[in-house]
C-alpha cells in the first residue's frame, strides 16, 4: 500500500450463505480523498463498510486501512483501528441519556485521555459542526440534523484519518442533508479522507466528487452527473 | 484507562436502567436470603446435635480397687485422644446420688451402699460413635473395670441424622446456588441487553472490550452488595421477630459462632460475588457477539 492510500482492497470475495455479495474486488481510497459509494439496495455496500471496520471478514482478498491489515490482525487490535476511523451512520446512535457534550466526550473517555484534554477536544469538535452553544442540550431537544451534527463531532474527535459515512443524511430532511453535506466538504478540505454510502443522487451531484458504484459485486467509478434521481 | 471513568459509569448505570437494576438486587438477594436462612438454620441445628452429643456420658463401673488401681484406670482413660473428662464417682458420692434422686424412699435401704466406684467419662463433641465403641471395648477387658454402660443407639441415631443434615443442607445449598446462578445471570444478561446501544456506541469509537465491561462489573458488585445487605436485614427480621412470633416453638435461633457479622459477612461477600460473576459472564457474552453496525 503506498503511502497515500489509506484504505486498499485486493481481491476481496464476501459470500452469505453461497451467494456472492462482493466478487474479487479491488478499491483504493487515497489520503484526503472524497468518495461516494452508490448502488442498489442489497448491493453490497453496508458489508463493504464493514469490512472496513472489521465488523465482518472477507472469504478471500485483503482488506488494509491506514497501517492494519484488517483481516489478519488479532482481535485486541481491533479497537485500534476502530480509533483511527470517524463513524457515522444513518439512525446516529447518539445515547439518549446523556447531553450533547457528554456524547463528544464519551468517545475521549473510553480511549483513555485526560479530562482536561477532553474539555478542550468536545469543544474545539463541538465548534466545528456549529453546536458549541448546544453543549447541554440532551439529543431528544436537537432536530435530526444537529444531532448527525454531533456525531460527526463524535466521529472527528479521536482525530481520525478516514471518516465513514453510511447514509449519514438518509433521515434528514433536503435542507438538513444540504447542511450536513457541506459540513462533511468543510471536513474534507482540512484532508480527512471520507467514504460515504448514499442513495441521495441529487447530493451527489450537487457536491460532486469520485463515486464508486457497486454492480454484482464489483467496483466500477461512475461520472455523478450521469446519475439519474431515484 | 480512567478509574474514575469506570466508577463513574458503574454508578451511573446503575442510577439510568432501574428497573433491571432493581430486577437483577431482587434476584440476587432471594438467593442470598435463601441461603442466608439455610446457613442460621442448619448452624443451629448442626449446634444442638452437638450439644446433645456431649450429653454423651460412658459410665465406667469400678470392681473394689484400691486407690492407686483407681489412679491408673483414671489415668489411662485420660490417655483417649476422644475423651474431654473424667470425673471419679466414689460408692459414698453414687449412694449420696441415689439418695438425692430417691428421696425419702432410698431410706428403706437403710445404710447398705450397694453402689460401685465408677468414672463418668465424657467425650469430645466430634468424637465419632464407633471410635466411641472401640475405646468402650477395649476398658471392658481392664482389669480392675466391672461394666461399662453408654447409649450407643442413641449416639449412633444422632450421628446417622446429623449427617443426614449435612447431606441435605449441602444438596439444598448447592441446588440454590445452581438455580439462584442462573436466575441472576439471566437476570443481569437482560440488563445489559437493555443497555445494547451504549455498548454499540463504545465499541464504535473503540473502545476495548475490557473497557466496556468494566463499568458492567462495578454495577454488578454494586447490585450484590445492596442484594447483600437487603438480604441480611431480612435474615435479621425474619429470625429476631417473625419467626418467634409466629414460631414461638423455635425461639430466637442464634447467629452462627455467636456473632451477626459472620453471616452478615458471608452474605454480603455471595452477593457481591454473584453480582460480579454474574455481570462478568453476562458482559463478557453479550459484548462479543454485539455488532456496531
Amino acid at each position: 500500500m503506498s503511502d497515500d492510500t489509506v484504505i486498499e482492497l485486493r481481491n476481496v470475495t464476501v459470500q452469505f450463505d453461497g451467494k456472492v455479495i462482493l466478487d474479487d474486488l479491488d478499491f483504493t481510497l487515497k489520503n484526503g480523498e472524497f468518495c461516494y459509494l452508490i448502488g442498489t439496495t442489497g448491493a453490497g455496500k453496508s458489508s463493504f463498510l464493514k469490512l472496513i471496520y472489521r465488523d465482518l471478514l472477507p472469504n478471500y482478498g485483503d482488506v488494509r486501512v491506514n497501517d492494519f491489515q484488517v483481516p489478519r490482525m488479532p482481535d485486541k487490535q481491533v479497537p485500534m483501528l476502530r480509533r483511527s476511523l470517524g463513524i457515522v451512520f444513518q439512525d446516529f446512535q447518539l445515547l439518549p441519556d446523556r447531553n450533547v457534550y457528554d456524547n463528544v466526550a464519551f468517545a475521549l473517555e473510553v480511549t483513555g485521555n485526560k479530562r482536561s484534554f477532553i474539555k478542550q477536544r468536545v469543544l474545539e469538535c463541538l465548534s466545528m459542526v456549529g453546536l458549541s452553544h448546544k453543549h447541554s442540550n440532551m439529543p431528544e431537544d436537537l432536530s435530526g440534523g444537529e444531532q448527525q451534527r454531533v456525531v460527526i463531532a463524535r466521529a472527528l474527535a479521536n482525530e481520525p484519518r478516514i471518516m465513514l459515512a453510511d447514509e449519514p443524511t438518509g433521515n434528514l430532511d433536503p435542507e438538513a442533508s444540504r447542511s450536513i453535506m457541506e459540513l462533511l466538504q468543510q471536513i474534507n478540505n482540512r484532508g480527512m479522507a471520507i467514504l460515504m454510502v448514499t442513495h441521495n443522487y441529487d447530493l451527489v451531484r450537487q457536491f460532486p466528487n469520485r463515486t464508486a458504484k457497486l454492480i454484482d459485486g464489483k467496483m466500477v467509478d461512475v461520472q455523478p452527473e450521469s446519475l439519474r434521481t431515484i | 484507562m480512567s478509574f474514575s471513568y469506570v466508577l463513574r459509569e458503574g454508578f451511573a448505570g446503575f442510577r439510568r436502567a432501574r428497573l433491571s437494576s432493581i430486577s437483577s438486587i431482587v434476584a440476587i438477594m432471594l438467593a442470598v436470603l435463601l441461603l442466608g436462612m439455610l446457613a442460621r438454620v442448619s448452624f443451629n441445628a448442626f449446634e444442638l446435635a452437638q450439644a446433645l452429643k456431649q450429653e454423651v456420658e460412658v459410665e465406667v463401673f469400678l470392681q473394689d480397687v484400691d486407690q492407686s488401681r483407681t489412679n491408673s484406670l483414671r489415668s489411662s482413660l485420660e490417655e483417649y485422644e476422644i475423651v474431654e473428662t473424667v470425673t471419679y464417682v466414689s460408692k459414698e458420692e453414687a449412694m449420696e446420688e441415689f439418695r438425692r434422686e430417691f428421696g425419702p424412699e432410698s431410706e428403706l435401704l437403710g445404710n447398705v451402699n450397694f453402689l460401685p466406684a465408677k468414672f463418668t467419662v465424657r467425650t469430645t463433641p466430634d468424637a465419632a460413635a464407633a471410635e466411641i465403641v472401640g475405646m468402650v471395648e477395649s476398658i471392658r477387658d481392664w482389669r480392675g473395670v466391672d461394666e461399662v454402660v453408654f447409649n450407643q443407639a442413641g449416639l449412633e441415631l444422632l450421628e446417622e441424622r446429623l449427617n443426614m443434615l449435612i447431606i441435605a443442607g449441602g444438596a439444598l445449598t448447592l441446588f440454590i446456588m445452581l438455580t439462584a446462578m442462573v436466575l441472576v445471570f439471566n437476570t443481569i444478561r437482560l440488563t445489559i441487553y437493555a443497555k445494547k446501544n451504549l455498548i454499540k456506541a463504545m465499541k464504535l469509537v473503540g473502545a476495548t472490550n475490557n473497557f466496556i465491561k468494566r463499568p458492567f462489573l462495578v454495577e454488578g458488585v454494586l447490585q450484590g452488595l445492596i442484594a447483600g445487605l437487603l438480604a441480611s436485614g431480612l435474615v435479621w427480621l425474619i429470625f429476631n421477630y417473625l419467626i418467634p412470633v409466629y414460631l414461638p416453638i423455635a425461639g430466637v435461633l442464634s447467629w452462627p459462632f455467636g456473632r451477626w457479622f459472620y453471616l452478615v459477612g458471608a452474605m454480603l461477600i455471595l452477593g457481591i460475588f454473584m453480582g460480579l460473576m454474574g455481570s462478568r459472564w453476562a458482559a463478557k457474552k453479550f459484548i462479543k457477539e454485539t455488532s456496531i453496525a
